[in-house]
């Protein structure tokens, strides 16, 4: 319909300067301003500071002064030998959390839109929302108050039907489903609100074809909402898979804590750096394994979506 | 199309945003590191031809500085750790006020004071240094446990020149002995002021109830591990509401390094890691060895005697995860039987002060003090750079701040005001000399003792003695000390750590895990199996190359 009318505006935007499309576009790129601004500032901007993971920095010197020591930085990783568990810790929390996170996310998206009161969908969205306001350390401190031994909530109502008290804290097996919960507690309401938006973006249109040609709730779920969902979906995934080398420090550290016990199944990248590295303050060391974990986030990236757009090009991200 | 584009940006931000990862902060703090050693080279040369200038006539008057330029009012920021004052603010700034007169009137500057909050402290005080932007001047540190020596060889304070010092800091040039002035010094440079004319112990031991230990049999009081056991057992069967020792999970390095001193003749370095897992013994000074890797029988035994501490219930079940315990006012209380801390808080603990209130509640309360190495007689000395004053490199008035230095440190006047505040307000000289509270006299909002954590230059020769303190006791301790003591012997050992810096953050990790389950009985297993795996863990992470190379060291320094 539009070929002609778009050929033409195309040749019309080859003919302006550079500036008439400033000007022209000026609305637009004001918009723009403040993300392009953000990521020139705190992205590209530091960017070569990554220089510092391959020196032996020292204050005086500065990073581009300091003494180059090839790859010593990152030495240290590879020589802890825990390099491979805590990677797979890593990245299976992070799957984990990708996974059933999203899961969830649509399923409560959908929920939502299928209920027909509008002031308990309203309050519903809100109690769920909420947990994510919360700031991790206390949710540590709540965690903690739930499960421990000699006070904890849970322990409480178990001695109290005169069953045996539980120890989750001595007991490394039990924590990732716990940790698990806790993020999904957390993020669910948060991240239902892109899919409940994405639905809201469904063309009412087809949804009253499909009512008028006779499909029930499940059908109207399985052949419309959720095809539609599909870009969404693939594209948050992607995004996230991008982090998946990157742990959430903030959950760990501060429901696990430095508690050695539970190390093998909590352990992740960045708490081991963090504990590891805080004794002596080395900037080069914690920049080395961020740059191991940005290194393998970007192969992952690309491979992903490679994969993508040999099945579905118009899902993939470039 | 339009959507693959904005795709296309979207995901070049976001990578542009992976790959940078942890650079984030470091290029901001580049941009300052260049300023900043451009102002230090600027302020030494400044300072070189002050001196110049400042050397010919210093001797010729009252004023020691009267050739030195002083036109320009500058103020000094000192960093020390603790907590910004709020409940005794008012007093606070009264006495800086104070202060800053006297400052002003004698080297036309003033003092004001960065703190470093006691939560994560050693990250935000290294931080803090590393800004390298003059924001602060004077640096409170320690060898032992503020990273003097790292952030001396990462360029972090400025060597101080013998010229320097005589000129701007001439009272505490003299003060000090050469010989003291060697143990401050790094590659031939002196970096550090020593607090060497104050007398504290700061070895660890447990603080107990000697009444209590009485009652369970022990009439000498703890002399030993064992005799410990015998106090928890007796504490927790005879006063069920109390905890023996409502521990954190943090308590393990002390324990450990307490019962090695107990069981050996180990004299541990300060500063390599914090654990201290390096040393010699008192009758081979000179001989690198970790008792953490050789003495197998007594870690062994250490980790059945915290089991059996463990299952008497002396600490909560869950003490690893316990990261706030407010022991040490719940002893003051009577809420709990003991503290693990070091002698200079067993002075506190032991008197009977107005917090202390467990000497009111029960006359005949009295509080022991088992300190480590007790048994064996192994105590060392402190050594003198466990509190020192430094100068930041980044300093844009290092003169001036030595001059402050040298008055804080020297001049009666200001030394009163800034340890214990405004005489009559917060403090007042009894009849004997010593130094008691006034009347109306309020910790929370009069306290200045507690609020400038002045640690970094105390001298002994203008030191007021507490009159609260129950000096009998103090006094009978110390002496006992001074029998057993040797000095320090390893001040002038700066271990060059380079080569075997990921070993040692390996050692260290490996020996928090495995120590925190050992120290508070919280494996699973048999004790051998426990140490024999920790062992195991601490010679694949090479801790036979670090004892090597810190030998080789030792050699170089020592032979």
């Amino acid at each position: 319909m539009g070929k002609t009318k778009t050929k033409v505006k195309s040749n019309y935007n080859a003919s302006l300067t550079f500036f008439q499309k400033v000007k022209k576009y000026r609305v637009l790129l004001l918009m723009c301003l403040p993300a392009v601004l953000f990521f020139l500032a705190f992205s590209y901007a530091p960017m070569p500071g990554i220089w510092v993971a391959f020196v032996k920095y020292n204050y005086r010197d500065g990073i581009f002064g300091s003494k180059f020591i090839g790859l010593d930085n990152f030495k240290f990783l590879a020589t802890s030998g825990k390099l491979l568990s805590l990677t797979k810790n890593t990245i299976l929390y992070n799957l984990a959390f990708i996974i059933l996170g999203n899961f969830l996310a649509v399923f409560v998206a959908i929920l939502l839109n299928e209920m027909r009161s509008k002031w308990f969908k309203k309050i519903s969205q809100t109690i769920m929302f909420l947990p994510y306001f919360i700031s991790q350390v206390l949710v540590g401190i709540l965690v903690f108050n739930l499960l421990n031994y000699d006070t904890g909530f849970v322990n409480g109502i178990l001695t109290s039907l005169g069953m045996e008290r539980w120890q989750p804290y001595s007991n490394p097996n039990v924590w990732p489903p716990i940790m698990i919960i806790v993020y999904l507690w957390q993020q669910t309401g948060y991240n239902s609100v892109v899919y409940f938006a994405a639905i809201m973006g469904i063309d009412g249109e087809m949804m009253e074809a499909a009512k008028v040609d006779g499909a029930n709730g499940f059908q109207r779920i399985r052949y419309i909402i959720l095809p539609s969902l599909k870009p969404t979906i693939v594209i948050l995934l992607l995004f996230a898979l991008g982090g998946i080398v990157k742990g959430n420090f903030g959950l760990f550290y501060n429901i696990v804590g430095t508690n050695p016990i539970l190390y093998n199944t909590t352990d992740i990248i960045e708490t081991y750096v963090y504990r590891a590295t805080m004794t002596d303050f080395n900037f080069s060391t914690a920049s080395a394994v961020g740059l191991y974990q940005s290194v393998i986030g970007f192969i992952i990236v690309m491979t992903v979506n490679f994969i993508v757009k040999k099945i579905e090009p118009d899902y993939s991200l470039f | 199309m339009k959507k693959k584009v904005l795709a296309l940006l979207l995901t070049t931000t976001m990578i542009a945003g992976l790959t940078t990862g942890c650079g984030g902060g470091n290029s901001g703090s580049n941009a300052n590191d260049t300023s900043a050693t451009a102002d230090s080279s600027a302020s030494s040369n400044n300072a070189s031809t002050d001196n110049a200038s400042g050397g010919d006539a210093a001797a010729s008057s009252d004023d020691p500085w009267a050739n030195v330029d002083t036109s320009e009012h500058v103020v000094i920021t000192y960093m020390t750790t603790g907590e910004t004052p709020t409940g005794t603010k008012e007093k606070y700034d009264q006495m800086m006020t104070e202060l800053n007169k006297i400052l002003t009137e004698k080297c036309n500057a003033e003092l004001q004071t960065y703190f470093i909050s006691w939560t994560d402290y050693l990250s935000n005080y290294n931080l803090t240094l590393a800004q390298m932007d003059g924001t602060v001047d004077l640096v409170g540190t320690a060898s032992d446990w503020l990273d003097a020596w790292p952030n001396s060889k990462n360029g972090a304070f400025l060597e101080l020149s013998e010229d320097m010092l005589k000129t701007y800091a001439p009272k505490t040039w003299a003060s000090v002995p050469a010989s003291n002035w060697e143990l401050c010094k790094y590659d031939g440079e002196i970096y550090l002021i020593p607090e060497d004319n104050y007398a504290q112990w700061t070895n660890h031991g447990f603080i107990y109830r000697l009444d209590w230990a009485k009652a369970a049999g022990l009439s000498n009081g703890v002399q030993s591990w064992e005799d410990m056991t015998t106090y928890f057992r007796y504490v927790k069967e005879t006063y069920p509401d109390i905890t023996p020792w409502d521990s954190d999970g943090t308590q393990y390095a002390q324990m450990a390094g307490g019962w090695i001193a107990s069981h050996s003749d180990y004299v541990p370095i300060d500063g390599i890691n914090s654990a201290a897992m390096w040393g010699g013994t008192r009758g081979d000074l000179y001989t690198v060895y970790s008792p953490f890797a050789t003495d197998t029988d007594s870690l062994v035994e250490f980790a059945k005697m915290m089991k059996e501490w463990d299952e008497i219930g002396v600490w909560q079940t869950d003490v690893l995860n316990n990261t706030s315990s407010t022991n040490r006012d719940d002893y003051r209380i009577g809420k709990v039987a003991a503290e693990q801390h070091h002698t200079q808080t067993w002075t506190d603990l032991v008197s009977h002060t107005p917090a202390n209130t467990i000497y009111d509640d029960d006359p005949n309360a009295e509080t022991g003090f088992f300190y480590f190495g007790q048994e064996t007689g192994n105590v060392t000395a402190l050594s003198i750079t466990h509190g020192a004053m430094a100068v930041s490199a980044g300093s844009k008035n290092p003169e001036r701040a030595l001059m402050v230095y040298d008055l804080l440190r020297n001049d009666p006047d200001c030394y009163k005001l800034f340890c214990y505040g405004i005489e009559g307000v917060s403090y007042e000289i009894t009849a004997d000399g010593l130094r008691t509270t006034p009347e109306g006299y309020n910790q929370d909002t009069d306290n200045i003792n507690g609020t400038t954590n002045y640690w970094w230059g105390r001298n002994d020769d203008l030191e007021i003695p507490d009159a609260t303190r129950d000096w009998d006791k103090i006094n009978a301790l110390y002496d006992e000390y001074d029998k057993i003591k040797i000095e320090y012997p390893y001040g002038q050992f700066v271990a060059e750590v380079d080569n075997i810096r990921s070993q040692i953050s390996n050692i260290n990790e490996i020996t928090t895990n495995y120590m925190k389950q050992i120290a508070f009985g919280k494996y699973s297993g048999t004790a051998e199996d426990i140490v024999a795996e920790y062992q195991s863990a601490l010679k694949s992470a090479g801790i036979d190359e670090v004892t090597a190379e810190l030998q080789r060291q030792f050699d170089e320094l020592y032979k």
